[in-house]
């Protein structure tokens, strides 16, 4: 948790402002998936549902959803040890993770009758950063392009910025454009330390303040830029110097 | 015959919204869903539905914006307004009546018959 005690007031339980804050940012948004996992529960139940194909398909779309709460259960997890915890960099191909995440979040893209897929490369690419904390990352992005994406095509791409000194993996969505009142609340989100509570809807605030956490702690950052049919939202990251060496 | 009563959903998360409208086909309505506000306002321009089921955090303008659009229109004024949301402990019903909510479903607490009561009940007022 960032902030100090010199910034933010404790209340009688002893916890920080910004960390009650962050306790009610993160249940507000754990609210939807389960909300939406009980009521597809309950119509299963109720036995409202009598074609077998749609009882699959409800049962598809709760493990998917939880699936997806799990997911941010875990990036939350982490990010409240990542002070603890030394996290090894290491040179990594940028294009193998988002091949990664794209086979992880197709499943999801399908049942939502969306594609993601990986813009392709010749030239390798090695990136200076910890596998897990950049996958969680990107697949952040994943979740977050789904909700925002139109018919098109979400894309991963890897590639190299600032003469060869970084690497940018970026999320692309081809979704409506963003208004400029959200796009300044994302902008916010993306550099501040307090989260607005509903700086987007669905579940892209919390997340995306996590990621911003999981890419300072592998010395990279977070940016978004919008487009005139969507937005990609990306981490850089420091370039490896072994590629060079070879 | 009877007229099937047409409800418009106002849902950003199409798996809800599916949920929604299998819930009130089940029950004898017409159900269909848009995404958005905009969307919403289109839908509403080119039929008029009976109810409305309109979900507050919503991708591009939020709720509130199709709330005073509607208010701003005689012909449109009067169709009742269900919300139906996460945030809903959050929410004062005396504010929102002056935008016509008849009732605040809460997502995290509602049985699939409330919604099924809250639209006949809309109806009904």
């Amino acid at each position: 948790m960032q902030g100090s005690e010199g910034q933010f007031g404790l209340n009688k339980e002893g916890l920080l402002e910004s960390d009650l804050s962050f306790v009610v940012t993160a249940a507000h948004e754990l609210k939807s998936p389960l909300a939406l996992v009980r009521q597809l529960g309950l119509s299963l139940e109720a036995g409202i549902i009598s074609s077998s194909d749609e009882q699959a398909k409800l049962l598809r779309q709760i493990v998917l959803t939880s699936e997806r709460a799990l997911r941010l259960t875990t990036d939350l997890a982490r990010s409240s040890r990542l002070e603890d915890s030394l996290f090894e960099l290491e040179p990594l191909n940028p294009q193998q993770i988002c091949e990664e995440v794209a086979h992880e979040l197709t499943p999801l893209y399908k049942a939502k009758g969306r594609e993601i897929r990986v813009a392709s490369r010749y030239r390798p690419l090695l990136a200076v950063a910890n596998r897990d904390l950049l996958r969680r990352v990107v697949l952040n992005f994943g979740d977050n392009a789904l909700h925002y994406a139109g018919d098109a095509p979400v894309e991963l791409r890897a590639g190299s910025i600032r003469g060869g000194e970084a690497v940018r993996i970026g999320v692309r969505d081809f979704g409506p454009a963003v208004p400029a009142d959200m796009w300044r609340r994302v902008q916010s989100s993306l550099g501040s330390d307090k989260q607005p509570l509903h700086a987007r809807p669905q579940s892209s605030g919390l997340g995306l303040m996590v990621a911003g956490q999981f890419a300072n702690a592998m010395n990279g950052r977070i940016g978004a830029s919008r487009h005139r049919d969507g937005a990609t939202f990306y981490i850089d990251m420091n370039a490896s110097t072994q590629l060079i060496l070879l | 015959m009877t007229k099937l009563k047409n409800v418009l959903i106002v849902e950003d998360d199409e798996w809800v919204a599916e949920q929604h409208v299998r819930v009130l086909e089940t029950a004898g309505y017409r159900a269909e869903f848009v995404a958005n506000a905009l969307a919403a306002i289109e839908s509403v321009d080119s039929h008029l539905p009976d109810v409305i089921v309109l979900d507050l955090l919503l991708t591009g303008q939020n709720a509130f914006a199709l709330l005073h659009e509607l208010r701003s229109h005689a012909d449109l004024a009067s169709i009742p307004v269900i919300i139906c949301t996460n945030s809903a402990d959050a929410l004062v019903d005396e504010d929102l009546a002056v935008y016509g909510v008849r009732q605040v479903l809460d997502k995290t607490t509602m049985q699939p018959n409330d919604l099924i009561a809250a639209v006949k009940k809309a109806l009904l007022s």
